[in-house]
């Protein structure tokens, strides 16, 4: 039996306003669990601004700096900054915002931080849509997905963007992926983020069981069979060069289908709609391998 | 913060937007509408043990290196775990989860390991009032011995009445050693007596004392006596033909028995492949006819599996029809039969091929064919069709404190459901005595679903044997012991299904923090717990349900 590791504390306070089955609130309990009281955590309009709870209360037991939606990198550059200036290099900043504020009205924002190599880590928890505001597409939302912007006769034309790819093209120290059914490997690496210096960034897959239209206890399996399926891949890539693969180990994939049929928002795929689908993953896959044997 | 916070003007608000409290106050327990419950299932490998040994969480302790701890577990569903792991066909492991994942666990294999581990341990025996009710128990075979050990543990004065000369009935007489070795056998009997049973050897009842004897001295009586009556074969020359069971009793007495080279064993039972392994130890070269094929064969597939390993031969598809003798010789005259339309017992029914007769040349033939339990010294109460007890006056007997139980009730079976009816009729005994109604059995309701996402494939432990060929020169056990580190490992792979190891994984997945780890137990905050399921859904043996929360 494979048994879990996780530090003891408890950042994260009961009584939060996710949903039943939040990958989000699994992500952020896992990354305070890694980090420990000292962290400042700030966070751009998305589902934490209001899983953290209304004013006058918060369910988080360090400091939050809610901020407007395109800025949670340069936001969290300047509480660096101050902290900088105050001599203290102990406290760990970390802007915690979704895919719609990372993938699109964030990403100049977080391109600026990571040009400069700000002192941060950067973690995005991907829920693949503006789940928040009511299941609206972004550019995270995956290929042929339904959401309420992209109705089943006209599904997600587009592929999800390559945000990892993006930010290795910073150049920054450290870019990993993690989600929520790989607690150890998730905690490793927000760890390891905090150990370096500059700008560090995670992309964090968190299921959103209303906005994937999936039963709420399926929260865990559907993280982890998006990584057995190599829909999302577990890598990390040191200072845009070195690529690690983690997870899934094994040779042998399970077919995508094992993932999309357990999901609403893919229920009107037809056989060739998934065929498509495990083509676009078949080649992602390829050429990650590529990129991790040419950096061995 | 249990409350929430009520500003009654904005100068009792902070200057800016700050928090000031955590969120507390919000019970979010009220969105939930399933409610996730620890509630231990029962596991397949428990469910089909006939003695219902809990054998998940002897397995944890074994994993754990507690044998002592293990030992002590066993005794209290089964006095024989020494016996059982040696000769319990194990149903256990058919049902074992961890079959459809990579091979079942090899339970037998560690039951024997705890017991030798043990072997010198004394049960402890508490001070306990004793009671002034008298039980007999007629045959000291596992029925009776599981019997007289549970209700000897509760106080009754048990006296356990015995045709032979040593107590253990089938186990002494039947089971050849190379299976049972008889120290462990001895060891297992001698902790029963110091419960306070007594044993009354060289007693058979209805010889040298009367069954209503019986019954005028004790509160109940348990007859436990067996099924030792050989099935004849109905043919022409059947006097020339051994008894396979008394030929196994014979030799397991220590008698010698001239077989001559070749041995002819007819019956495909557990008894046939006795007479066929013992008769390799003896030297002969043993063939086994058997009337159907090998699918059919009733004995145990490990048993027939070792008999051929051993060197036995074996005739498909053949019965005799008669046996003549011939310059000292015998002569089998068979016929060849096919497979027809299923029977009662759901086997092909062999029919003969007309003018398909041959013969088969032998030194010794034995007859084993099956057995019937002999309860001819309760004729007056009872018949027998087709090997099963039927009573003329339904439940008459219990009513005057008679039991029944064992291959004496139920024809052959094994030494694990012969301990069941024991344990069984101990049972009610009690209520019998007390005046109550005996409890009902409890059986599996909830199906175990194991998520193997969190388990890596091992493979099983092989049981170590002895050679074939040092096999075949003596009746020492075949099969060795496995050692400590092997048990261990081996008991590490157990699934524990339906039984929490606090593994943790409810605690790791609660996206709502609302689970306590609470010295290696679990507690759920209701007040909080949203009712998502994911705890039940990510626990790896089905601890966890979810229940309907009450409107």
């Amino acid at each position: 039996m494979r048994n879990f590791t996780l530090p003891e504390r408890e950042l994260m306070g009961s009584g939060h306003l996710g949903c039943q089955g939040c990958g989000g609130a699994l992500a952020m309990r896992y990354a305070l669990k890694a980090l420990g009281e000292k962290t400042i955590v700030v966070i751009p309009a998305c589902c934490w601004t209001i899983i953290a709870g209304p004013f006058p209360y918060t369910s988080l037991k360090v400091p939050v700096l809610h901020t407007a939606f395109e800025t949670a990198a340069v936001a969290a550059s300047g509480v660096r900054a101050a902290l900088d200036i105050q001599g203290d290099t102990e406290t760990t900043v970390l802007a915690w915002a979704g895919d719609g504020g990372t993938f699109d009205i964030g990403l100049q924002s977080l391109s600026g931080a990571a040009e400069r190599n700000e002192n941060i880590i950067y973690i995005c928890y991907d829920n693949e849509a503006y789940m928040n505001t009511g299941i609206q597409r972004s550019g995270a939302t995956p290929f042929l997905a339904w959401t309420t912007t992209t109705p089943e006769k006209t599904p997600k034309s587009e592929p999800k963007k390559d945000i990892m790819a993006i930010m290795v093209a910073h150049r920054i120290p450290y870019a990993a992926t993690a989600t929520v059914a790989y607690p150890d490997d998730f905690i490793r690496k927000v760890q390891k983020a905090k150990s370096i210096y500059g700008t560090k960034f995670l992309h964090v897959l968190a299921p959103c069981p209303p906005g994937w239209k999936a039963p709420s206890e399926w929260a865990i399996k559907l993280s982890r069979l998006a990584v057995q399926t190599r829909v999302f891949p577990l890598y990390e890539v040191e200072n845009g060069e070195r690529y690690t693969l983690n997870e899934p180990k094994d040779d042998t994939a399970l077919p995508v289908s094992e993932y999309l049929k357990l999901q609403g928002r893919f229920s009107h795929l037809t056989e060739k709609d998934i065929q498509a689908i495990q083509d676009l993953i078949d080649k992602r896959w390829q050429r990650l391998l590529r990129q991790v044997r040419e950096s061995a | 913060m249990k409350k929430p916070i009520v500003f009654t003007s904005e100068h009792e608000m902070p200057p800016m937007a700050v928090s000031l409290a955590d969120m507390g106050h919000n019970r979010t327990g009220s969105w939930r509408y399933l409610r996730p419950v620890y509630s231990e299932k029962l596991a397949p490998c428990k469910n089909a043990c006939p003695v219902g040994n809990d054998i998940p969480r002897i397995l944890s302790l074994v994993s754990q290196g507690r044998y002592e701890d293990a030992w002590r577990l066993f005794r209290e569903t089964s006095p024989l775990p020494g016996v059982c792991g040696r000769v319990c066909y194990h149903p256990c492991e058919s049902f074992c989860n961890r079959k459809d994942f990579d091979e079942a666990l090899s339970i037998a294999a560690i039951e024997r390991f705890v017991a030798d581990a043990c072997f010198d341990l004394e049960d402890r025996i508490p001070e306990r009032p004793k009671r002034s009710e008298k039980i007999a128990i007629v045959g000291s075979g596992p029925a009776g011995l599981a019997c007289a050990y549970f209700l000897a543990k509760d106080g009754y004065a048990v006296t356990v009445f015995e045709g032979a000369s040593q107590p253990g009935g089938m186990l002494r007489l039947g089971i050849p050693p190379y299976r049972l070795p008889r120290a462990v056998l001895d060891r297992e009997i001698e902790l029963i007596a110091r419960w306070g049973v007594e044993f009354r050897t060289n007693t058979r009842v209805g010889q040298d004392i009367s069954l209503e004897k019986l019954w005028e001295q004790h509160n109940a009586v348990f007859i436990a006596t067996g099924a030792h009556q050989s099935r004849a074969l109905n043919i022409p020359g059947e006097e020339f033909a051994l008894t396979g069971l008394e030929f196994l009793k014979a030799v397991n007495a220590g008698k010698t028995i001239a077989l001559g080279k070749r041995v002819l064993i007819i019956g495909g039972g557990n008894t046939a492949m006795d007479c066929a392994r013992t008769a390799l130890r003896l030297g002969a070269h043993p063939i086994v006819v058997y009337r159907r094929t090998r699918e059919e064969m009733p004995a145990i597939a490990e048993e027939i599996e070792e008999a051929e390993h051993e060197g036995t031969q074996f005739e498909f598809l053949a019965a005799p029809v008669a046996i003549r003798k011939l310059n000292g010789k015998l002569e089998v005259q068979c016929i060849r039969m096919k497979l027809g339309e299923p029977d009662a017992s759901g086997r092909r029914r062999p029919v003969p091929i007309p003018s398909s007769d041959f013969i088969m040349y032998t030194d010794t033939v034995l007859k084993a064919v099956g057995e019937e339990p002999d309860l001819a010294f309760l004729s007056e109460h009872l018949e027998t069709s087709e090997g099963i007890v039927i009573e003329r006056a339904q439940g008459m007997l219990e009513r005057a404190g008679i039991f029944i139980g064992g291959d004496a009730q139920t024809g052959p079976s094994t030494v694990a459901q012969a301990m069941r009816s024991g344990k069984e009729v101990a049972q009610k005994i009690k209520s019998f005595l007390r005046g109550e109604r005996p409890p009902k059995a409890t059986t599996l309701e909830e199906a175990v679903r194991v998520n193997f996402n969190y388990f890596t494939h091992r493979p099983r432990v092989a049981t170590p044997q002895l050679a074939v060929s040092e096999r075949i020169l003596s009746f020492a056990e075949t099969k060795r012991a496995i050692s400590a580190e092997q048990a261990r490992v081996e008991a590490s792979r157990c699934f524990s299904c339906g039984v929490c190891n606090s593994c943790d994984n409810c605690w790791v997945f609660c996206p709502d923090a609302a689970i306590a780890r609470i010295n290696g137990h679990y507690e759920i905050n209701y007040d909080f717990c949203k009712g998502c399921g994911v705890c039940a859904e990510e626990c790896p043996r089905s601890v966890i349900s979810l229940v309907e929360e009450e409107l």
